[in-house]
């Protein structure tokens, strides 16, 4: 067992030294979208760089804001038009998806299904921490944090489908199986993956302990909770497929209490889960 | 068509023994078209209210109320008054809610509505007697809004999304262009600036003068036309991207879009009688700026398109 747990943690290894390096586009698009006082030089720029970028902010724009007049075709048209907000925003988004779409597709999960779970918790991870009060300016933040948490399910190969399988069979929580059965659990690859793509210390652990929020680091903890709170939402109401549907029901009292919600306010999210859902699939259209 | 002003005012209403000539409230106003049950409003300012006590006193006995609201934006200084609009309250008031909505907003019942929670009003959005749908518009020419009524609305420039109103029947046309602030180069144009981009430089200039152009393309020809004037060029300098028009911009614009008359809107609130009507002075003689007749516009009055 533990030759064979061995064994899995060596190709796990190999697969993310071959996933492809997170783009220096997409790195500097963030660090101006978290600046505040980015020029529209900068931006205009940082985007440019990036011509398949470019192309679906302003496929995004357009499907967002104009009918069949008017379209905007332009970066520089797109920020005079729509201002230097609507634009950042937009591109931040984008460019997470892409960059995180374009690693090998697990086998074991279909894609779509995957990807439908990981936008459901990012929306409800700031549907969640806007109903808590959460400044609006960052609640961006914990959409992307709850969009990453799962990265580290990517690199999985055919061993996975076992694990799948018994989650299913036996009502069990995945990452309990994933330890038993591989010897490693998605968060700690997924923070091999963050660490290779230097993903900023929030994301990172969003993508470490969203299983263990009480071992988060406590600066980081609350939006930890937040992810794993909204990651439960949507694994029991089967929003999408990350292959855990049974998640441990235990560490809910704990989050909520980190985070200050009440299990009324977590089920009032529901209302508007859908909606948003929506609006965010937008991003995954090429 | 036959329209009234209920509220004139920006940002916030501003009642007092300084703006009773022409008002203190905020923006509302009233469109009515020959024959047609639907009542036409734009923007639910604090001017509401009024009209909706004057729609419950003279329409209601005639039937239940068939409302559009039509809202340039959801700044709250344009929505503050629609928990105050009686005919919400009213069983049988059939009204559609339409407006833009900035993207990654709450849809727009949520930010109209949500100013009618427990924690701001005494009664919830959800409790409103009347049947109220809502939907979101975007940019758009010629909607046919049937009985001949025409509408087009087009994006301005404003810090969340704003759309300008141009209805247009039997040839006349009706146009609203508010809460705007003339579009402007945001790049860097100093050569000698370090981050200095000559093509964007050069294409800000273009989109700007050309989204400047197209709203004026959008109220070219106007019958009435009722723009966004909160500052003068002078005051102007300190507020630059705060989403408003001086006087001098919107006289300039309306006269080469060819606009018969142009009322100057969305006054700011620390504007008084006394300085109004020495800007009348200045900004509407007739001829000093061209053919366009300019006027400032005040509350209750009342303007057949």
């Amino acid at each position: 067992m533990e030759e064979e747990g061995a064994a899995h943690r060596k190709a796990i290894t190999r697969f993310i030294k071959r996933m492809p390096s997170l783009s220096t586009t997409v790195g500097k698009v963030m660090e101006i979208c978290s600046r505040t006082d980015a020029s529209p030089n900068e931006l205009n720029k940082v985007i440019s760089l990036d011509p398949v970028l470019t192309g679906q902010v302003l496929k995004l724009i357009n499907s967002a804001y104009y009918s069949l007049m008017n379209k905007v075709t332009s970066l520089t048209r797109a920020i005079t038009m729509l201002g230097m907000n609507t634009v950042k925003n937009m591109a931040l988004s984008t460019a997470i998806i892409r960059s995180v779409s374009g690693a090998k597709k697990s086998i074991a999960l279909p894609t779509k299904q995957f990807w439908a779970h990981s936008i459901a918790t990012g929306v409800c991870a700031k549907l969640l921490a806007k109903a808590n009060g959460v400044p609006v300016m960052e609640c961006e933040e914990y959409f992307v944090a709850g969009l990453l948490h799962d990265l580290g399910k990517i690199p999985f190969g055919d061993e996975y489908i076992d694990v799948l399988q018994k989650v299913k069979v036996d009502y069990l929580p995945l990452i309990d199986l994933e330890r038993e059965m591989l010897g490693v659990d998605h968060q700690e690859v997924g923070r091999q993956i963050a660490e290779k793509w230097k993903l900023n210390e929030a994301m990172t652990c969003a993508i470490a302990y969203h299983h263990d929020v009480e071992a988060a680091p406590e600066e980081q903890r609350v939006r930890v909770a937040y992810v794993g709170l909204a990651n439960m939402y949507s694994n029991i109401l089967d929003l999408g497929y990350a292959g855990d549907p049974f998640p441990a029901p235990e560490g809910a009292d704990a989050m909520l209490e980190i985070t200050g919600l009440s299990w009324d306010m977590f089920g009032a999210v529901a209302k508007d889960v859908e909606a948003e859902i929506e609006k965010a699939q937008v991003f995954l259209q090429s | 068509m036959k329209m009234r002003f209920w509220g004139v005012r920006g940002s916030i209403p501003c009642p007092g023994s300084h703006t009773m000539k022409y008002g203190g409230n905020g923006a509302c106003i009233e469109l009515r078209v020959e024959g047609r049950k639907e009542i036409i409003v734009i923007d639910a300012g604090s001017g509401i209210r009024e009209l909706g006590n004057s729609l419950v006193a003279n329409d209601l006995p005639n039937g239940p109320l068939q409302l559009a609201l039509y809202l340039s934006h959801t700044h709250w200084d344009h929505i503050m008054g629609f928990p105050y609009f009686t005919p919400i309250y009213i069983p049988g008031t059939k009204m559609t809610v339409h407006g833009p909505v900035t993207y990654e907003d709450d849809p727009l019942k949520d930010v109209v509505g949500g100013q009618m929670k427990y924690r701001y009003f005494p009664i919830n959005v959800g409790e409103l007697a009347s049947d109220i749908e809502y939907k979101r518009l975007r940019e758009e020419p010629n909607i046919d809004l049937g009985d001949g009524l025409l509408l087009t609305t087009k994006f301005l420039n404003h810090p969340i999304t704003a759309l300008g109103y141009r209805f247009e029947y039997k040839g006349k046309v009706f146009c609203t262009c508010y809460d705007h602030e003339p579009y402007r180069n945001l790049f860097i144009t100093d050569p000698d600036h370090p981050e200095y981009d000559e093509a964007m430089a050069y294409e800000g200039e273009e989109v700007a003068q050309e989204q400047n152009q197209a709203v004026e393309d959008f109220f070219k020809g106007a019958d009435l036309l009722v723009h966004d004037t909160q500052y003068t060029e002078e005051e102007y300098k300190t507020k630059v991207n705060w989403g408003h028009s001086t006087f001098e911009w919107a006289i300039a614009s309306a006269n080469r879009a060819g606009v018969k008359r142009l009322a100057l809107f969305h006054h700011d609130p620390d504007r008084t009688d006394a300085q109004i009507e020495e800007m009348e002075k200045t900004y509407c003689e007739p001829g000093k700026y061209g053919n366009t007749e300019v006027f400032f516009a005040t509350e209750g009055s009342e303007i057949i398109v």
